[in-house]
């Protein structure tokens, strides 16, 4: 809510600076956000006295203005269709520095003596638009009748806006009132009241105009009808701070509804008499179908939900948003029936949102108004319409308000302040406080330890004790709070064994070489469709959820990423991609939810994911790099260190065909049964899809949750062996289709425990081995924890290893 | 061969083969003369073979004169041997000089994200305060993401939290906008005393800015117990300010609303770069907005059943990217999702803050 620091001085003035103000107003609660100055920069701008105006003897349009402004007394040509001789004007002398009238941008340029068809104008009167007040360019300001002549505009004009955040619990603060309610709290001072028309000048009861269908949704209804009023602009006091407000002046009528509602927080509306059916008011539900043109000159259709104000026909507005426009108070209007109601909060929200129209009176009623603010906005306004437009007469009011609001009381310990605060606070400071926030409080019961407190029925949102606590302690203040740690028992603490194991696993891809991304976790349907197939099961790398039952957002912040990932990958190509643009080679990983879906209405089952990708050159480019680029080989050298700290060397890999990866080139890792994850090169077409076109890239994802369910727990040799290992070269001979893992579990298994590593060092194929076969050369390394192997220990390890290798993979040793 | 012949012959080959030693220069050319003079067919060798035709009264003299030699010279080729072994030692030092102002072969080396550098300090630094680290689901039920934080449906305090839905039949589901939902989720499950922090990913239905993504992390704090004070609060907040910006800082409350919390709080610190003077990176308020915070309502605590006249506690939230621009000076929040690596990397090398702790 935007407010001019003169218009709450009217009501409370603390003679303090505005940065005090605000600073108090922000720490108590009522953040200020934005603090505008208006006419700092109006140096050389004056009011000025227009003495006369008299015809320009070669321009039809124009005219010349006799301005004075202390001691300048300047000739001014102008064009201005409402300049007139008696009027008080701003008059801008050389050197002004003002915005452009004719521009859009608002540029400014600086004023200087120029010739006008012939005559010499050697100052301007201003426009608001010059001024920088609004956008008016239409005519000149004129000022009020007891500007003072030759003072500066700023000093006459000038102003602060304070724009203040109203936070859902402050409709009490959606007002000047309000504010200055607040500020009258935090400088111990008491704000003025508005001047209102009395209760004789509201005329007689007339509540048979007004029909309430709906109680349930309209707690309150009050209208006066006010006959003889005459519609014309409304004094510039009025639209200045109507404009400063962010409300755009219509005419004295409407200006008055808006006005008042800033002051005091209650939505009021001004409906014209003569274009009521039937001259009454009926509010009820809208039938569902109903239209109804709003002010704003659109149709709107209505539902049975929305409550709506008709007359005896049709509805003439839309309850608590907007009124219609066949009902609109217009030039011609002299009777109105002006109504200060109150609607049901989550009804106005309703609507408000349903129609995708949010209003000044929309805001403060889903806030939740109080019903007895209405008799005293009401009494305000009519005082403003009586005084404003001579001759207005009230014929009588309505108040339809079958359960009137009482204030509410509630009760609570004196060592609830200190229980929650953690400070003692002084029953006399309690009290006042209290007191100046507008609550009755007193203390009783044994030793005064009862507070009882009755609130005032604009606090809508102080209901509880801790409420309370929260009034005295924002007006004492924070600061007086102080900084202590908390005492007593602390629970267990325990470390999570997901973070445990991803923060090990985080060390390990960095050390890798790899670094971490965050990436959103939304999909567009064409990317994660590269991920699966119609004829798979599903999407997914370690996941597969059929392509109907992905999670689908409602409103995605990209539209066309909209829906939940089952796999991360796809979202690491981009980053990859981008940063290949600018270096040679770029390895990825991250942690991250897979959103698999458990169910309709059902939160879904969100398992933690750990997916890597590399490309590019293998070495960084430098006077040592080849040419060789990130091949699976390289991942999966990776993800052999990574299941290894996961405690899985166990981990089994075996081919797999998946339509996003390269059909040779990528494998399933699995212990036992039990699927851990997926690595593979990227399908050259997929590859391409995602802008990486002739890029080898190689992916892997890892399922982190069963990683941890399958690690091995039993205990490890933790003592360094105390003999020396024995290495041994073993070349086996198979058939070209024997996996290599293969081979090697045969190894192991052969081997039996003394074995501590086999490694494959070369591969060979020729001749010497035959058609259809290839050689695989091993170094197996032996150890016994016990002794020092002898020769014989050898021997016998190797003919267990050539019967295993027989019967495993029907492989031979070569000799 | 008589004396004097043997003698002079003697000292003839230890003149030539001094003279010749000192001529080596390499290893190979002091082998040869070794084999040559000291070896088994050696000159010297050769010589000493005639000592034994010597006259028998002159031949003692003619041994010790002989052995005296062979010793010199022995002597000398030792010396020799160790020269001629350092200056090939020289040699191949010299000739394997490299240019040491070439680069190095690049260890490879990667970076954790500066988001998970900073939520894993933070974790550290709260579980010396006795809080541990624990997770929650991204996506929630609109019930624990708003109805039993004290946000019901139909208010406008919904409306802080621009959500982004997924879509279902009915139950409402939501990508949690916040790390508030497992306040009620901890609270559900265990008793107090309580004492977690949070960290995740929220999300928001919120347009890209220098200073809005849509996808962020948070910390969420909780301490529920008998006697958790407000002043509690702003105690472990302060201590917080000041593991993350520097034993000097202050932090200051001022009142604010969240419907989960009452009293409610907004804290900040005061800027370390202008020690709270007022500078551009604090819009010259001597403050830097740290998040949200309070007492959790008596309307949460009654929701997970945990009766608010006996316990009390606080809860708060930070913005794990708002830290990371706030000390390390970044001033678009996007670059965080952005993974450019260029970027990223720049956190390997960030100071931690830290003191120096004395035994």
């Amino acid at each position: 809510m935007k407010v001019p620091i003169s218009w709450l001085k009217t009501l409370v003035d603390p003679g303090a600076s505005t940065a005090d103000i605000a600073y108090r107003l922000t720490m108590a609660g009522l953040e200020v956000e934005k603090i505008e100055q208006i006419g700092t920069d109006w140096d050389n701008v004056f009011v000025g006295y227009v003495h006369a105006v008299s015809p320009h003897p070669d321009a039809d349009r124009l005219v010349l203005a006799d301005v004075e402004a202390g001691p300048h007394r300047l000739t001014v040509v102008t064009g201005a269709p409402n300049i007139a001789a008696s009027q008080k004007v701003a008059l801008a002398i050389a050197g002004a520095n003002l915005i452009d009238g004719y521009s859009d941008s608002g540029q400014r340029r600086v004023l200087k003596p120029a010739k006008m068809r012939g005559i010499l104008s050697e100052g301007m009167v201003c426009s608001e638009k010059e001024l920088g007040l609004s956008g008016e360019h239409e005519g000149i300001l004129v000022l009020e009748v007891d500007a003072p002549p030759g003072a500066p505009l700023a000093d006459h004009l000038g102003d602060t806006i304070l724009e203040l955040e109203i936070t859902p619990n402050l409709v009490h603060c959606f007002s000047v009132e309000g504010i200055a309610r607040e500020i009258a709290a935090l400088y111990s001072l008491k704000a003025a009241t508005l001047p209102a028309a009395t209760v004789q000048e509201l005329g007689p009861r007339i509540d048979e105009i007004v029909s309430v269908d709906a109680p349930e949704l309209c707690t309150r209804y009050m209208g006066v009808v006010l006959e003889e009023l005459t519609v014309a602009p409304s004094p510039s006091w009025m639209t200045r701070r109507l404009t400063a407000a962010g409300v755009r002046p219509i005419n004295n009528i409407v200006d008055i509804t808006n006005y008042v509602m800033l002051e005091t927080g209650q939505p009021l509306h001004a409906f014209a008499m003569d274009k009521l059916n039937g001259q009454r008011i009926v509010v009820r539900p809208a039938e569902d179908g109903e239209t109804l043109e709003t002010l704003d000159h659109q149709i709107r259709k209505l539902t049975a939900d929305m409550l709506v104000i008709a007359d005896a026909n049709s509805p003439v507005g839309i309850a608590g948003v907007m009124g219609g426009s066949s009902s609109e108070v217009s030039d011609g209007t002299t009777s109105i029936i002006l109504e200060g109601a109150n609607f049901d909060m989550k009804s106005v929200r309703h609507t408000a949102r349903d129609l995708k129209l949010r209003t000044e009176a929309s805001a403060r009623f889903e806030r939740g108004v109080d019903p007895n603010l209405v008799e005293h906005a009401i009494a305000r306004a009519t005082r403003l319409l009586i005084d404003m437009c001579p001759g207005a007469t009230v014929r009588g009011h309505a108040d339809y308000y079958p359960a009137p609001l009482e204030p509410r009381q509630v009760s609570m310990a004196y060592s609830r302040f200190e229980q929650v605060l953690g400070i003692e606070i002084d029953r006399e400071d309690i009290l006042d406080v209290l007191g100046r926030l507008g609550f009755d409080a007193e203390f009783g019961g044994v030793d005064h330890s009862t507070l009882t407190v009755t609130i005032p029925t604009f606090r809508s949102d102080v209901s509880l004790n801790d409420d309370i606590v929260e009034e005295v302690a924002r007006i004492i203040g924070y600061d007086a709070l102080p900084a202590t740690l908390p005492i007593g028992q602390t629970a267990p603490v325990q470390r999570d064994s997901m973070y445990a194991m991803q923060s090990r696993l985080r060390r390990v891809a960095q050390g890798a070489g790899l670094s971490e991304a965050v990436t959103y976790v939304t999909v567009s349907e064409s990317e994660i469709a590269l991920f699966g197939s119609k004829d798979r099961s599903g999407i997914g790398l370690i996941a597969s959820v059929p392509e109907n039952e992905v999670l689908r957002l409602r409103n995605p912040l990209q539209d066309d990423r909209g829906l939940l990932r089952v796999t991360i990958v796809p979202s690491l190509l981009e980053p990859l991609a981008s940063n290949l643009k600018h270096s040679s080679s770029v390895g990825l990983f991250e942690f991250g939810k897979l959103f698999l879906p458990a169910g309709q209405d059902q939160l879904p089952d969100e398992l933690d994911a750990l997916a890597i990708v590399m490309a590019g050159q293998r070495e960084p480019f430098s006077i040592y790099s080849g040419n060789d680029v990130y091949d699976f080989f390289d991942l999966r050298g990776v993800v052999d260190v990574i299941l290894e700290h996961a405690g899985l060397e166990q981990a089994t890999m075996s081919p797999l065909l998946h339509p996003a990866l390269h059909s040779g080139r990528a494998a399933e890792i699995r212990k036992a049964d039990t699927l851990l994850g997926v690595l593979g090169e990227l399908d050259p077409d997929v590859a391409r899809a995602f802008g990486l076109d002739g890029v080898r890239v190689n992916v892997a994802e890892l399922n982190l949750r069963r990683m941890m369910d399958c690690a091995r727990h039993e205990k490890r040799e933790a003592s360094v062996p105390r003999y020396l290992p024995v290495r041994q070269d073993f070349a086996v001979i198979v058939g070209e289709e024997t996996p290599a893992g293969d081979v090697a579990a045969a190894l192991r298994s052969g081997g039996g425990p003394l074995v501590t590593s086999v490694d494959l060092f070369d591969i060979y194929r020729g001749d010497q081995v035959g058609e259809s076969r290839k050689s695989l050369a091993y170094r197996i390394t032996f150890t016994a924890p016990d002794r020092t192997l002898t020769d014989n220990d050898l021997i016998k390890v190797r003919k267990r290893i050539e019967k295993v290798l027989m019967q495993e993979v029907g492989g031979v040793l070569r000799t | 061969m008589n004396y004097e012949t043997f003698i002079a012959e003697l000292h003839a080959l230890d003149a030539k083969a001094t003279q010749a030693l000192e001529e080596v220069t390499d290893s190979a050319s002091l082998e040869e003369w070794d084999r040559s003079v000291l070896g088994g067919k050696g000159t010297l060798t050769v010589l000493l073979k005639g000592l034994g035709g010597i006259e028998p009264e002159h031949r003692p003299e003619a041994g010790r004169t002989a052995n005296k030699v062979k010793q010199g010279l022995s002597e000398r080729f030792a010396v020799k041997a160790s020269q001629v072994k350092e200056v090939a030692l020289q040699q191949r030092l010299s000739a394997e000089t490299v240019d040491v102002t070439l680069p190095g072969r690049k260890a490879q080396i990667g970076h954790a994200h500066p988001v998970w550098l900073m939520i894993d300090e933070l974790s550290e630094i709260f579980a010396l305060m006795g809080f541990q680290t624990v997770f929650g689901p991204e996506v929630e039920t609109g019930r624990y993401n708003f109805d039993l934080l004290n946000i019901p449906a139909d208010h406008p305090a919904r409306d802080v939290w621009d959500t982004i839905i997924v879509e279902t039949e009915s139950e409402e589901i939501v990508l949690r906008t916040h790390t508030s939902p497992m306040q009620a989720r901890v609270m559900e499950k265990t008793s107090p005393p309580i004492r977690v922090i949070v960290p995740g990913r929220v999300y928001r239905y919120e347009a890209q800015d220098a200073s809005h993504e849509w996808m962020f992390h948070q910390i969420e704090g909780l301490a529920v117990d008998k006697g958790i004070r407000m002043s509690d609060l702003k105690g472990v907040l302060q201590e917080l300010a000041r593991q993350l910006f520097g034993p000097e800082r202050r932090i200051r409350f001022r009142c604010d609303f969240f419907p989960f919390v009452e009293p409610g709080v907004d804290f900040a610190v005061d800027c370390a770069i202008c020690n709270g003077k007022g500078c551009r990176v604090c819009k010259y308020s001597g403050w830097l907005e740290m998040g949200g915070a309070g007492m959790v309502h008596p309307k949460v605590l009654r929701g997970v059943g945990i009766d608010p006249d006996v316990y009390t506690g606080f809860a708060f939230g930070l913005g794990v990217e708002r830290l990371l621009m706030m000390r390390y000076g970044v001033n678009d929040i996007r670059a965080f999702a952005g993974n450019d690596l260029r970027f990223l990397s720049q956190f390997a090398s960030m100071r931690i803050q830290g003191t120096e702790v004395t035994r």
